[in-house]
């Protein structure tokens, strides 16, 4: 029953879609797309990550049409608070101070806090690795963190362990591959990011490695312009629920999490257009398949 | 290997546009404006001279990003101006290549002998014919290696606008060594990096060599530049 | 040619009056008058800082006098409102440092201004300029730009392109004082004959040789104002006040005849 109510409701969104596509409201998305897997750039100059692609599929659902923009992370706030962009989705917590400047949608993710470190080889397994110091030396072992600039691992570090008087320094970066490239050059001991991306960026080398991991189930929230002047939290928030009916939410993140990049970007490639034409459950199934092959 | 192709093809492809047209437009601006202003600082009554130098020194000693955030940033938050990012670097850039021009403009006027004036005057020109006909040319030829230093600053002022959201060659290279770092590990960053470097080092080569022809062509056989104009 | 009149002189082409210019603390020239009959040449001697430059400006008013009145024929070009840019057109300039427009070839020098000033057609200054050229003796470099002609030849050309405006009267500021002594005759030559073709000639110099063969008077300058003047004859031979001899005989010690 709920695998043909899913079927009919496909068909009648793809219809719906090519009626909609022409008159469509645009909207403009801004997105630091340099955070895989949420967000990030393929080697086409395609945007694509699980962010971007719960916006399109929203998008879909909802009737309008997305233009995705490269924003620094710096400035995304300011630009998305006033209004120059319409939406925000780049992986960001939910935090008080940012509520100050926009509107953020019901929790879409939970992450938590990575500590990345260098790893030395491990001598009774060879080609094995262990961190070259555990996630107690690298807070409070005197050692040199590094942080991308704004982000909440930026701030736990400044609050939960500068701020209490453990032995640390904290450096800070515009860029999180800045900060990765640092730490395998010796430049910081530590880096601290969110868990996914730095999953993803253990993963790709063997210099570096995840020490630790620390619980502080941020929520990560879309964002409009302070006060939502076009209404666009009500479609987001909805537009989620329904990725979740439909099952469309959960390949995404088959899809994204723990998967390699590259078979990502190839899978992506190749589902693309299934998206474009309306097919989002499909879109969605197919993409989380053949990642995972 | 095939990874340093597609990134170079990338970077040109979408970064490299956007640079070039960036590049010419704040030097055409620069041009449009600081012209007149350096004219203006020349052969202007008092009051006119005095805003001149004001402005001269406002848009040259406001760091470039500076600038740029607050056409940006500025102007949004405290007058609910929302301007495009290209636009509002385009405006905050080109303001300050005009003050820089406006300079070298300026010197360059300046640079043409008193007795070139005093001359065209004494064979019955007005100070309007004196100053087209005989001082512009030659002001001309000399602002053209100085200006040759400003093409290559505002080649690499284009780089900031990547900071407004603004897709140039500089952020084409974030996204791309971000993505690379991920596959391919950390070192790749580098490569990227002077992938990126290489375009930029071959847009000014070029730039400078379109200049350098200009000015053999425009070269005044035997006459020797007194004095350059410093940035 | 000395005491004998060369030639009839005719109408008064150039009178100053009373020509005052203080520049700062420097009360550069204190009430200098004197005319030129057409034809006539006349030359200014005197320690530096006299004033000659400034007055040969002040006549075409480069340098705009404080007090005194100039008149072109019958006209007064030191009036408000007198077009000065015309009364300029019909006064020629030799520059002691020359002053060719250096992005212009010797031709282009000489016909910029009957053509841009007086409106002149392009094949018929070109034409005009080729004539005063040919009369300085540099035909041959009409192409050469100023940088590549000696110091002789710029001078020589800048003569030229005084005289392709027609002017009434031709000032030269120190005309030979920055050559190097081997160009000297070549623009005095061309002086000479100009002085013998009739010019109006009014020139600042030391070059006795120069004076005493074509200049109906000498003026000599001390002070700001004029000590005396008359033919360079009387002057040599036979000066009103000491101190115009002593001149005399120091520049005649100094720069030959």
């Amino acid at each position: 029953m709920k695998k043909t109510s899913v079927i009919i409701l496909s068909l009648v969104l793809a219809i719906g879609a090519f009626t909609l596509a022409a008159f469509a409201e645009t909207y403009k998305v801004a997105s630091d797309t340099t955070w895989p897997p949420f967000e990030w750039a393929d080697a086409e100059g395609n945007l694509l990550g699980f962010d971007l692609d719960v916006m399109r599929c929203i998008a879909m659902l909802q009737g309008f049409q997305i233009e995705i923009s490269s924003y620094d992370w710096d400035i995304i706030f300011d630009d998305v608070g006033s209004g120059r962009m319409d939406i925000g989705a780049s992986g960001a917590t939910i935090k008080p101070e940012r509520e100050l400047k926009v509107d953020f949608s019901a929790p879409y993710w939970t992450s938590d806090q990575a500590i990345l470190v260098r790893t030395v080889p491990d001598p009774e397994n060879p080609g094995q690795f262990l961190p070259e110091i555990n996630i107690v030396e690298a807070l409070a072992g005197g050692y040199r963190i590094g942080a991308q600039l704004e982000t909440t691992g930026a701030g736990w570090i400044e609050d939960q362990v500068i701020a209490k008087g453990f032995d640390a320094s904290l450096n800070e970066y515009t860029l999180y591959p800045l900060a990765v490239l640092d730490l395998i050059n010796g430049n910081v001991d530590a880096v601290i990011q969110d868990e996914p991306a730095s999953v993803a960026s253990a993963t790709a080398e063997d210099a570096i490695m995840v020490a630790g991991v620390i619980k502080t189930n941020e929520n990560f929230g879309f964002f409009v312009a302070e006060g939502d002047p076009k209404g666009l939290l009500a479609l987001i928030d909805d537009g989620v629920e329904q990725l979740k009916d439909l099952g469309v939410y959960d390949n995404l993140i088959a899809a994204y999490m723990g998967t390699d990049l590259v078979k990502v970007e190839e899978a992506w490639r190749a589902s693309i257009g299934l998206l474009e034409s309306g097919d989002i459950v499909g879109f969605a199934s197919q993409l989380a398949a053949l990642a995972n092959e | 290997m095939s990874t340093i192709w597609q990134s170079l093809y990338l970077l040109v492809a979408k970064g490299l546009p956007t640079t070039i047209l960036l590049t010419l437009a704040l030097l055409g601006m620069g041009i449009l404006l600081g012209f007149p202003i350096a004219f203006l600082q020349v052969y202007g009554y008092r009051p006119i001279r005095w805003f001149c130098r004001g402005y001269e020194q406002v848009f040259r000693g406001i760091p470039a990003l500076v600038l740029i955030l607050l056409f940006h940033s500025g102007l949004s938050r405290s007058f609910g101006i929302l301007l495009p990012p290209f636009v509002s670097g385009l405006i905050a850039l080109g303001l300050r290549s005009s003050a820089y021009q406006s300079q070298i403009f300026r010197g360059a006027i300046q640079s043409v002998s008193e007795g070139q004036m005093l001359a065209a005057r004494s064979v019955g020109m007005s100070k309007l014919q004196a100053v087209w006909r005989i001082v512009l040319p030659q002001a001309f030829r000399l602002s053209i290696p100085p200006w040759t230093n400003e093409y290559s600053s505002v080649l690499k002022d284009t780089s900031l606008v990547s900071a407004i959201g603004v897709l140039e060659l500089l952020k084409q290279t974030t996204l791309i060594f971000t993505r690379v770092q991920f596959i391919h590990g950390s070192r790749w960053i580098l490569v990227i990096l002077i992938l990126a470097a290489l375009i930029y080092w071959v847009l000014t080569y070029f730039g400078n060599a379109g200049l350098g022809f200009l000015e053999n062509r425009m070269r005044i056989p035997g006459f020797e530049v007194k004095g350059q104009v410093e940035r | 040619m000395g005491p004998e009149q060369k030639h009839t002189l005719g109408e008064t082409v150039l009178r100053v009056e009373g020509v005052h210019k203080t520049y700062g603390d420097n009360h550069v020239l204190r009430g200098v008058s004197l005319q030129m009959r057409r034809g006539e040449t006349k030359v200014i001697i005197g320690p530096s800082g006299t004033g000659k430059s400034t007055l040969l400006r002040c006549i075409n008013q480069l340098t705009i006098p404080d007090e005194g009145h100039v008149w072109l024929g019958d006209r007064e070009i030191t009036h408000p409102k007198e077009d000065i840019n015309r009364a300029r057109a019909q006064i020629g300039f030799v520059f002691q440092s020359f002053n060719l427009f250096t992005h212009l070839t010797a031709l282009k020098n000489v016909r910029i201004a009957p053509m841009k000033v007086n409106g002149m057609g392009k094949v018929e200054a070109t034409k005009l300029a080729m004539t005063e050229l040919e009369r300085v003796g540099l035909a041959d470099k009409a192409d050469a730009y100023p940088a590549e002609l000696s110091g002789g030849q710029q001078q020589r050309v800048s003569i030229a392109r005084a005289l392709a405006m027609s002017p009434q009267l031709i000032l030269f500021d120190e005309p030979t004082s920055a050559l190097d002594p081997e160009l000297i005759g070549e623009v005095l030559s061309v002086m000479v004959s100009l002085a013998k073709e009739g010019m109006t000639m009014l020139v600042v110099s030391h070059e006795m040789g120069f004076a005493r063969a074509v200049a109906d008077e000498i003026i000599f300058m001390e002070g700001g104002g004029i000590l005396e003047q008359g033919p360079p004859e009387q002057l040599f031979r036979n000066p009103q006040h000491a101190r115009t001899g002593e001149f005399l005989n120091k520049i005649t010690e100094l720069y030959g005849e």
